[in-house]
Parts: structure tokens; sequence; C-alpha cells
């Protein structure tokens, strides 16, 4: 709400271009009283709008305020399939790190050092580079159409062609010595990407493409010469012999009288397709002659140019009547002998102006200095009128100025760039490196490299789809990423099984034992108090929280009766189940366990014979009535229940000690029945009697026979 | 540690999806020729949950969507099975509502739909449900400790409640294994055998005498292969997978568990085992022995979905294993159809195809 009369907060006309606004469409009339704000799902905001209370009007609205980045490049599912994919090689560069600090303890010559290092950040920055490639297009038709120019490849991205850009100039040590081939390679992929702001060569050639078949003569058409010279100028050398063989003396009717200019055409096709390229190997189907060392491509480029200039004073041209082919090969001979005026005439973006300057003018690799004055000279003479997403990049890079770069990546690209970048930055530049892992006072003690990590996690952390890789990136941020490590854990939801599952597992893997306790303890707590009794009994058991399961088991046995006869004891079986053996925390609820057994061995006890197994019995009563977690309302149908004990016939089961513990159960069972709070067994009424009388009875026989 | 490799690599296609997939089946085959996967499908952005029934080409792998249908709440469990030239799916939602969609087995088409409401069956989320081979009778289970058997008409639903625990026991798997039993599984390793002519209560119930070193888990999954209906094979909680006979019901033949591994005949593995298949026609090396049965493991990892086939486990107890992607995904196995499993490559919301060449 900017700007009107209901406006919050002020904005000032000079922010107003860092100053992102979303205008809420919530329909109340002011006053506004009260603004609430929180995350709702996915990128979204939730705001809630209050008015002061008034009758006859509603009281709030409450809007959802979709906070989309507004880069339609790349949709979330795509960007949430790069993230994924990114981790594997971002965790490999982690470890190899890792092992590669320990190793560098040993004595190692530091180039040796560097080169194995650089070999491993390239591995990097392709896999990378593979995750980044745009939408698939339709498989190219079968029968190919003799006037496609074009060969269409994979979609280009802004973020692809970003990356790879570092990779030539920060990660690709090896292919150093061709970086000026490099830079040509990637125009061909990339130039439409500048057609957004101005024309290119890709614009000018996708245009003509269109018009091709409306053309009757071909090489009379000037805008022909003129996109045949354009696509000289950047070297896509297949697309220009493609088109100079679309040119009317090829036609068989025709080759007869204009033999003379298709023998020049096809001499310039020869010259092209034969130039030489200071580069290892060139792709399958690419044009030109390669060379690997200095020396060769020298004595080869003299040779070439030596036989470019013999064909521009040749004789032949006199005998070519056709004045535009005429001079439009004029033109392709000047740009291959590097005539700056018509490099400058067929390209359009200073960019490709620079390129064409590696072909034909400097078509050796010169210091990055020098590279960046070059790129200033052909900024001054093709001006741009704003600002590109990949120029910008490309000067900050040029300038060796890895602040800008940072800066340039972060505005354009995002977190996930700048936390996957930096790896690339810091590959063999020392200076890079310190700027980057320095600790920094003013960021927390932490270096800048780890902050951007950190934000990225961030970013991963509030998103349902995304959290569960988050950690990968705390944990290798060495000062903070462990506390927001533990946060995000606590974080998560537990009501779903799967996800609980998933986020206990991350404990274990990061040794966060306290961490998945407590989560355990909360999935206890939440499952006991929407009804699920036997996954919050399980929760709260591994979590060994012996606390909670005493008051657990109180308010169980309450729930569940006053007795525990044998038909009720029935639905209990489930949970003794799952309290599992002897050595695992079950708080109060152990009594269940210690009842099942003693159960067990009453029944063992058939017709009052076997005194062993009598004697087993009563040991497990006596157990269960000195362990304080045994309810008292279940003292009287337990010991009710062993009447057949206490009144043996062969001999007294219980000494004198143990009678006199339960005569003073029995004596406290007493004095709580005068106590309002005490519920009536569903025994019959002279059970406690009978149990007092076979006590005093035992305990009369258990004194006469010590 | 007995483990081998598979004598060849499985292929595996990834068939992007570009919403969060929840659940995926394959549909009954009618034809040779038409193969049907049905995909609960949930979309973060718009927060909304479908089922959709999409078809599936295999030059180049692909799925087109078909029909779709708009569920109320998430989907937590889905089945799909085939009567009488009907193709039936059976879905249950976190809300605790079930739904029965009818689909045309030729074109896949959905015709009808009828549901049980939330709250009717079960209170929260519904664990599992499973449905009956060609038959109308479907099984749920949940956490709030109900078992519930709904016969599936054409165009009306009978339920009825075949046990409550009140919460004590909560249920998270369930596998028919006759038209008249089934088995259920739970917290604590805990494994319930059902006969519906024996009402009131589980008719078996598995007793694990655990050691002291084993923690008890949860079962994710259970499976029983028709050609062995006295077996009951779980698999859960840190990797754990047993096989439960109900002829010697006090004896679990444990076949993979972690921690310390008792025997050489056992695998470590720590991960959960969420989903779990057995075929007799994976492998065939083990004709003889009395436990010949393949298995898929789908494990989970932090990050992800695994999954590993165990090659075959006999009564020597050997279970053989090979980790095969690095990918999460989910899984629908068919028996008898040639090794095809369909996978879900779940957080990026990807479907892979899988095939695993059958060994005879």
């Amino acid at each position: 709400m900017p700007g009107g009369d209901g406006a919050l907060v002020p904005v000032s006309n000079e922010n107003r271009g860092s100053v992102v606004v979303y205008p809420l469409h919530h329909g109340l009339n002011p006053p506004i009283a009260r603004l609430a704000i929180s995350w709702s799902r996915g990128n979204s905001l939730r705001v809630s709008v209050f008015r002061p209370p008034s009758e006859g009007e509603a009281g709030g609205k409450v809007v959802e305020v979709n906070l989309s980045n507004g880069d339609s490049e790349i949709s979330d599912a795509q960007r949430r399939r790069i993230a994924y994919g990114s981790v594997s090689p971002f965790a490999l560069l982690q470890s190899r790190r890792s092992s590669f600090s320990s190793l560098s303890k040993v004595p190692m010559t530091p180039s040796l050092y560097h080169l194995d290092w650089c070999e491993h950040v390239i591995e990097y920055s392709k896999d990378i580079s593979s995750l980044l490639g745009g939408p698939k297009l339709p498989p190219s038709p079968i029968i190919e159409d003799p006037k496609a120019i074009f060969k269409k490849g994979e979609e280009p991205t802004y973020l692809k062609a970003a990356w790879e850009m570092m990779e030539i100039f920060y990660a690709d040590k090896q292919s150093q010595a061709w970086l000026p081939e490099r830079l040509v390679d990637w125009l061909a992929d990339y130039d439409s990407l500048f057609s957004s702001t101005q024309a290119t060569i890709h614009s000018k050639l996708v245009d003509f493409q269109k018009d091709i078949v409306n053309i009757q003569v071909i090489e009379d058409d000037s805008r022909y010469w003129e996109v045949i010279s354009s696509a000289l100028a950047v070297g896509w050398l297949d697309v220009v012999v493609k088109m100079l063989r679309l040119h009317g003396s090829y036609q068989l009717d025709q080759l007869s009288y204009r033999e003379t200019e298709n023998g020049l055409i096809e001499a310039v096709a020869v010259l092209i397709s034969k130039m030489p390229r200071l580069r290892p190997e060139s792709a399958s189907g690419k044009l030109g002659e390669c060379f690997k060392s200095k020396p060769d491509f020298n004595k080869a480029w003299e040779k070439w140019r030596a036989q470019i200039t013999k064909l521009d004073c040749s004789a032949f041209w006199i005998h070519c009547d056709n004045l535009r082919t005429r001079e439009g090969l004029k033109n392709m001979l000047q740009i291959m002998l590097g005539n700056i005026e018509s490099l400058c005439m067929a390209t359009c973006h200073w960019i490709e102006l620079y390129i064409s300057h590696f072909l034909y003018i400097r078509p050796f690799t010169m210091g990055i200095e020098s590279m960046y004055s070059l790129a200033q000279k052909c900024i001054q003479s093709k001006p741009v009128s704003s600002a590109h997403r990949l120029t910008g990049l490309m000067i900050g890079i040029l300038e060796e100025n890895t602040e800008v770069v940072l800066a340039e990546c972060s505005r354009e690209y995002g977190p996930w760039m700048v936390a996957h970048a930096v790896e690339l930055l810091t590959a063999g530049s020392e200076q890079a490196e310190i700027l980057l892992y320095e600790e920094r006072y003013n960021l927390g003690g932490i270096s800048i490299g780890e902050l951007h990590r950190l934000i990225y996690a961030q970013v991963l952390s509030s998103h349902a789809l995304t959290w569960q890789i988050a950690p990968i990136y705390l944990t290798s941020c060495m000062k903070q990423g462990m506390s927001l490590l533990e946060i995000l854990l606590y974080r998560q939801s537990v009501q779903h099984n799967e996800l609980l599952l998933k986020n206990i597992e991350l404990c274990r893997l990061y040794g966060l034992d306290h961490i998945s306790s407590s989560i355990m303890k909360v999935a206890g707590v939440y499952h006991w108090k929407h009804g699920r009794k036997g996954s919050g009994i399980y929760w709260l058991q591994q979590a060994q929280d012996a606390n909670r399961l005493h008051i657990i088991a109180q308010q169980l046995f309450d729930s569940v009766g006053k007795s525990i006869s044998d038909e009720s004891f029935k639905q209990w079986e489930g949970v003794i189940e799952l309290l599992g053996s002897e050595s695992k925390t079950a708080g109060g609820l152990e009594f269940l366990r210690k009842y099942r057994d003693f159960k067990k061995f009453l029944q063992q006890v058939p017709g009052g014979k076997s005194t062993e197994a009598a004697r087993r019995a009563v040991d497990s009563l006596i157990l269960l009535m000195k362990n304080p977690s045994t309810p008292q309302r279940f003292w009287l149908p337990l010991l009710y229940d062993s009447l057949k004990l206490l009144n043996w016939q062969d001999c007294p089961l219980l000494n004198v000690c143990e009678t006199n513990l339960l005569l003073n159960k029995v004596q406290e069972l007493s004095l709580a029945r005068v106590r309002p709070d005490f519920k009536e067994s569903s025994l019959p009424p002279e059970a406690l009697s009978c149990v007092r009388l076979a006590l005093a009875t035992n305990l009369g026989r258990a004194i006469l026979d010590e | 540690m007995a483990v081998t490799a598979l004598s060849e690599r499985p292929e595996i296609y990834r068939l992007p999806q570009y919403k969060y997939v929840d659940a995926v089946r394959w549909l009954p085959p009618l034809s040779a020729f038409d193969r049907f996967a049905v995909l609960a499908l949930f979309d973060s952005d718009s927060d909304t949950s479908s089922i959709e029934i999409n078809s599936f080409k295999p030059n180049p792998a692909s799925l087109e969507p078909q029909s779709s249908w708009v569920s109320p709440s998430r989907v937590s469990s889905l089945k799909a099975s085939q009567f009488l030239q009907k193709t039936i799916i059976a879905a249950s939602t976190f809300a605790g509502s079930l739904h029965f969609l009818f689909s045309d087995s030729t074109d896949a088409s959905l015709e009808s739909e009828v549901s049980v409401p939330e709250n009717e069956l079960h209170h929260g989320p519904v664990s599992c449900v499973d449905l009956m081979d060609g038959g109308m009778e479907c099984v749920s289970v949940a956490e709030d400790g109900k078992v519930n058997l709904v016969s599936v008409g054409n165009s009306s639903l009978n339920y009825r409640r075949v046990f409550d625990s009140s919460g004590l026991v909560s249920y998270t798997a369930a596998r028919w294994a006759s038209p008249v039993e089934f088995a259920t599984g739970g917290y604590g390793f805990s494994l319930h055998w059902w006969d519906q002519r024996k009402p009131g209560g589980p008719v078996s119930q598995f007793k694990g005498n655990w050691d002291q070193k084993m923690t008890a888990g949860i079962v994710h999954s259970i499976d029983i292969h028709p050609s062995r209906k006295h077996t009951c094979l779980a698999g859960g909680s840190l990797g754990t997978v047993f096989a439960w006979d109900l002829r010697w019901q006090q004896q679990p033949i444990m076949l993979s568990r972690a921690g310390t591994v008792a025997s050489d005949t056992e695998v470590q593995s720590v991960s959960e085992i969420m989903e779990f298949f057995t075929d007799i026609y994976l492998l065939s090396s083990f004709k003889n022995a009395e436990f010949s049965l393949g298995c898929l493991l789908v494990l989970l990892h932090s990050y992800n979905w695994t999954l590993a086939i165990s090659e075959a486990f006999d009564k020597r107890k050997k279970l053989r294993r090979k980790p095969c992607t690095d990918f999460p995904f989910f899984i629908s196995y068919q028996k008898r159809s040639n090794g095809i499993v369909l996978l879900n490559w779940r957080p990026i919301l990807n479907l892979t195809f899988f095939v695993i060449p059958r060994q005879q």
C-alpha cells in the first residue's frame, strides 16, 4: 500500500528501486489497527489485517502474498531439482577438501597440490553445469531442412551461461591457454540471451531464417551478406559455410555461366573451413583446423593470412560480374584479415565485437588485464543502454574484483549461485580464498563464504520439500552450522511418521542424540494427546522418558477401569508386547509387565500342588507390592487373586517379613478408604476381610515355622 | 555378509513429475499393450491433492495423464485391484477418509467414486489400506488402533469394525493373505494375524523373543506371497526384515537388521525399510529351497530413498542385496510382470521406471 492514504509504512521515492512493493487488496476501510505477518505455505506470506473493533464491519481479513521472485526463467520445481542435484557434487567436493587439507600437511610441491585440487573443482563444476540445462527441445526432424541454418539445441538459460563463464575463467585451469576459444564457444551457445535487451547476431540470424523461404534470389538480398559476415565475425564457421552454399551460383542450371563467381565463393568457403584455431580439438562437425601448440598455430596462421591476402588480390574478382557477391565476399575477407571497421560493422553487441577481436585481431592468449582494457574499448565503440545480467558478471571477472563477482551472482542469480560459486572463485586464487574464508569480526566471526552458505541453507530450510538437504550445507559451516541445524531439526513437524523418521535419521547421522530424544518426546506426547496411545508410548520409550511414561501410566490405568480382571486384561496384551524386554524404560507401565509375569506364574499353579511354581508366583507378588509404581487401586485385586497362595496347604509360602509388608499394605488401604477420592473396586465386599484373615493365618504359621 | 551382485544392472528411467508424489501404483494390466499407473500427487504451492491415472509409454519412457480426481486431503496409502473388468483404486487420506475410485479398465477413465468420510472409520490419519486381490474387500488400519473392513459395492459401501484397541495398539501396515485372512503390523514390531471366521480379535500374535540387544521398531510394510501364505514377511525400522512363519510362531527368521550382525547370514542395514515386496519369480536359483523368494526393499536414507534388491533368501537365511540407486523414490511392484517397477523420485518429484531383467 505505497503512496496512498492507507499506507502503513511510508516508502520514500529514493528507495523505490531497491524495495519490491506487493500491493495488498484487503478491502478494509481505514483505520487499520494491527498487522500480523507470518510465513504461509511455500514462498507465501500470510498477512492478517485488523481493524479496531466496530459494529457492522468485518474486524479484519487475512490475505496471502506470494513472494515469487519474478524470475520466470526457472520454475520452482526446476529450482528444486537443481538444489537436489547439486547436493552430491557439493558434498563430494567438501569431503575432498577435508581429505586434501589433511594431505597438505605432508610435504608436497605446491603446484602439484594445486593441479590436483583444480581437477576436483572442474569435475564439480561440470557436474553442476550439467544440472542447469534448460528444457529439452523436441528431437530434430529426421529429414533435415536444407535451408535450416541453425541446429536447435537446448534452450539456454542465464544461470547456466553465468556458471559456464565462471568455470571458464576460474576453474578450468587446463584450458587457460585457449581461453579465447572457449569464450568463442560460450558466445555461440549463449548469444541468444543478449537478444533480450538489444539486437544480436543470433536475433538477426533467427529473423533471416524466418524469411529465407520467401526470398527468390538469395544473393541479391543485402541481409544475406550482412548475416553471413556477422556470423563469420563471431566464428560460427559452419553456419557461414552452410549459408554460402545456399548461394544461387551453386544451382545446377546456373553453374555453367556463373563459374567464376562460384569459384570465388567456394574459395572463400574453403578458406573459412581451414581457419587455424588455437585449441585442442573442436567438437565434431565444427570447422577449422585445430593446433595445440602456439608455434604450430603461428605458422598456420601466417600461412592462412597469406592465402587470404593472395585471394584478395586475385584477378578473378574482375571477372565476377555479380556486384553483391563480389562486395560481400570482399567484406568477408576483410573480416578474416581483422579489419576493425568491418568487424565493427558486422557485430551488434559489444561482447560480439569483443569475441571477434579474439578471433581475427589478437588470436593469442593475453593477460586478464589486457582482456579487461580490450573489453573497455569494445564497450566504448558499442555502448549499451542498460545493464545486462551477464555482462555485469563478465566485467566483474575481467576486473578481477571478487567482491563485484559475488555481488553480481547474489543480485542476479540468488543464494544458490553464490553458495556454489564460492568454490569456483577460490579455486586457484589465494587472494579470493583469503577474502572469502577469512573470519570476520563484523560477521560474528564467520567468513563471507560461510555466510553465503548459511543463507542458502536458510532458503532450503524454509521449504517443506527442500529442508532435508539443508543439513549438508549447514554441517559444512564450522562456526554456526551446527546450532542452526539443531534449530532446523527441532522445528520439523512430528505429525507424519515419514517426516519424523527422516528427522530422527538425520539426528543419528550427525550425532545429535539429544535433539532426536527431544523430537521423540514431542512425537510421543503428540500421539498420546490424539488418542494414539500405542504410538505415544512407543516414542516416549524410544526417548527413554521414564518421567512421562510414569504420568501416562497413571492416566492409562484411570481410563481403563478399576480392576484388571482376566477379561479386561486382554486388551493390555498389545501394550505389554510394545514395552518389550525388561531392559527397556517403561516408567509406570513397568507394572503391566510385572503383573503379566505374576498372572503367568499364578496360572501355572493349578490345584495347589506344585510348591515350586507357587513360590515363583509369591516372589513376583512381593516384587509387585514393593514396586512404588503399582497403583494403590490394584493392591486389593492382586491380593485377592493370590488368596490361594496365602492359604497354601503344605507350608506357609510367605515369611514373617513378607507377610508384614503385605499387612502394612492392607492397613494403608483401609486408611485410604476413608479418603473421599478413594475408588471402590469391583470385588465382593468381604474381599478385604478375606485377605486380612488369610494374611493373619499365614503370619501365625510363618512365626511357628521360624 | 552375504552380499552378491546382480548379474545384470537394472535399467533406470526417470520420469519427472512437477508435483510431490505421495504414492504410486501400477493398475492391473488388462492387455499387453496398455499400461496404466495411478499417482497420488500433492501440489505444495496450491495445497491441493489429487489422484491421477497416467498411461505409461515405454519408448521413450513417459507418463501421460488420462484422468484425475481431486482428493480432499493428502493421500496416505494407495492400492489398486481388479474385479470383473473393473479397476478399483483405494486411497486413504491423512484426514482419515477412505475413497474408492472405479475406472474403466480399457481406457482408464474414472467412472465413479464412493467414499467414507473422516471420523467415520478412523480418527486421524489412516496408516494403510489393502485391497484383496481380485476382490471387493478392503482392510484399513490406523494408529488410532482401529481395524476396519470395507466391502466395496458398485455404488455403496458396507463397512464394519473388526477390532478397536482404543489406541492401545497402533497399526501401521496391513496385508491380505487370503480371502478371509489378513495380517497387520504396528509399533514394537508387532504382527497380528486375523481371520474373519474367528471374530473378536487377532487369532495369532507375533511375540518377538528379541534378544536384549535388539531394539523394537515399527513395521512399515508387510508382504505375503500367494504361494507362501503361511509366511508373513515384515520390514521396518533400522533395516529390519524378518519372516514370521505361522507354523513356527515363536521363531522369527531375521533376514536383515542394524547393529552388530549376529551371524554371517544376516545383512546389516541401518535405514528404515519403507516398502517391501517379494516375488517368487524374481529369482529361480533357489528353486528347491524352502524360502525361495526374491524381494525388493525400499530403504529410507536420511536424504533419500534407496532401492535394494535382495536376490533371494533361502532356508539358510541368506539375503543378498544390492543398492541400485542413490535417489529417492516410491515403489510399486507387479508380480509376474517381467519385473517392472515404477519408482518415484520423491522430494524432487521425479518418477522413475525401473526394469529388472528376470534371471531365468
